[in-house]
């Protein structure tokens, strides 16, 4: 239980690029009603910011 | 314990007796200051009664105030989530709102954490312990682990090893600032990272407790986050709880930790870890943390009594080597 509960701490960063940051991307163009790029819907491309970006504060620890 | 600041468990009894019998036994500084050098012991004891005459009129008082703070302050706090999603309040007025919220809940939750509100064993002491719990939850920092490492800070304070603050040390107030983001980065041992380090270290069974309250706190947060997020409300999200949280915490650290220490560096004895500063916020604003000073010397005296207990106690702190210069 500690374990799993260690591990998802570790991928906190990475959920949080997908769980907020991706959908607060998404929101915001909507808000200020900026269309996503290629033709992308926004959150496909607020999930291609979040997931990566989670993903490096993971890996590096930091989130810049 | 022997370097326990004189003014934390004894003076929390309210016991002047206790009191009494502690306070020349912990007067001397771990690095003795140039003044106090000069004095011979007569005059520092001598020098302490008077302290301690004067600091007595201070402790206590009226602390219903940071009652209704805490408790009102949750409720808004509370509010503020129907209120945004639902279109009533503007979204610029709830984040200001929630910032100061934060920001302030941590003054009420630090008066608890002293047991400045009802002591142990007082009838009212539920009343002390939900003013902390609640005090602090819009910064995601549970009432037992911030008791637990505030007090931890006061037994070492300045001491680059015991001391959980320490990593807020900086060399300059812009420095400061970035540190205070800087150490809640993921993978960098500061801010609560530390903190459940330290936690971890001690493994008695209330750091258990607080590891405990700390992660479920956490995960809260996050489950709270995620769902407003993707149900179409990531923006009142980020501006009720999320970004307020860090204005909160950057806030917090640097009055509250950085400023009133700085420099921290071999400055552990009791006159000298603290500093009396000029903020140019003012000492509302600076959460008056200009006499933060008294607060070490005499965690009893209520925090909007510090700056009165600081003026009354100048002349003796003068002549201890304190550089009261500034205020």
């Amino acid at each position: 239980m500690q374990a799993a509960v260690q591990q998802l701490f570790k991928w906190m960063p990475f959920l949080f690029g997908i769980g907020f940051i991706a959908p607060l991307i998404a929101q915001t163009m909507a808000y200020w009603d900026i269309a996503a790029p290629f033709g992308m819907s926004r959150i496909a491309f607020g999930l291609l910011i979040g997931a990566p970006w989670g993903l490096y504060a993971v890996l590096r620890g930091r989130w810049v | 314990m022997s370097d326990r600041p004189i003014g934390e468990e004894p003076v929390l009894s309210r016991d002047s007796a206790e009191l009494e019998t502690c306070a020349p036994e912990a007067d001397t500084p771990a690095i003795p200051l140039a003044a106090e050098d000069e004095l011979d012991r007569h005059v520092r004891r001598d020098l302490r009664r008077q302290e301690l005459a004067i600091a007595k009129q201070f402790m206590g008082g009226t602390m219903w105030p940071y009652v209704v703070a805490a408790w009102g302050g949750f409720a808004l706090w509370l509010s503020l989530f129907p209120l945004t999603m639902l279109g009533i309040m503007p979204l610029p007025i709830a984040f200001v709102i929630s910032c100061i919220l934060a920001t302030g809940g941590y003054v009420t939750s630090h008066e608890a954490m002293h047991s400045n509100i009802a002591q142990k064993g007082s009838k009212y002491r539920w009343i002390n312990e939900w003013v902390g719990q609640v005090s602090t939850i819009p910064i995601v920092f549970p009432f037992s682990m911030a008791r637990l490492m505030h007090l931890e800070h006061h037994y070492h304070c300045n001491d680059p090893l015991r001391d959980p603050d320490y990593p807020d040390e900086a060399p300059n107030a812009l420095m400061a600032w970035y540190k205070t983001w800087y150490n809640r980065q993921p993978g960098v041992d500061g801010s609560i990272h530390a903190y459940k380090r330290i936690l971890r270290e001690m493994g008695t069974p209330e750091a258990e407790r607080s590891l405990k309250e700390t992660m479920v706190l956490q995960l809260v947060f996050m489950a709270v986050l995620f769902t407003m997020a993707w149900t179409g409300y990531a923006i009142e999200a980020a501006l009720v709880w999320w970004l307020p949280r860090h204005i909160g915490l950057s806030y917090i650290r640097f009055y509250l930790s950085w400023a009133p220490h700085h420099p921290r560096e071999g400055r552990t004895g009791r006159y000298e870890n603290t500093y009396i500063f000029k903020s140019r916020l003012g000492h509302v604003l600076s959460m008056c943390m200009e006499t933060h000073l008294i607060h070490h010397l005499y965690p009893n005296i209520p925090n909007h009594r510090t700056r009165a207990a600081y003026f009354a106690l100048k002349p003796i702190l003068a002549a201890r080597g304190v550089d009261v210069s500034k205020l």
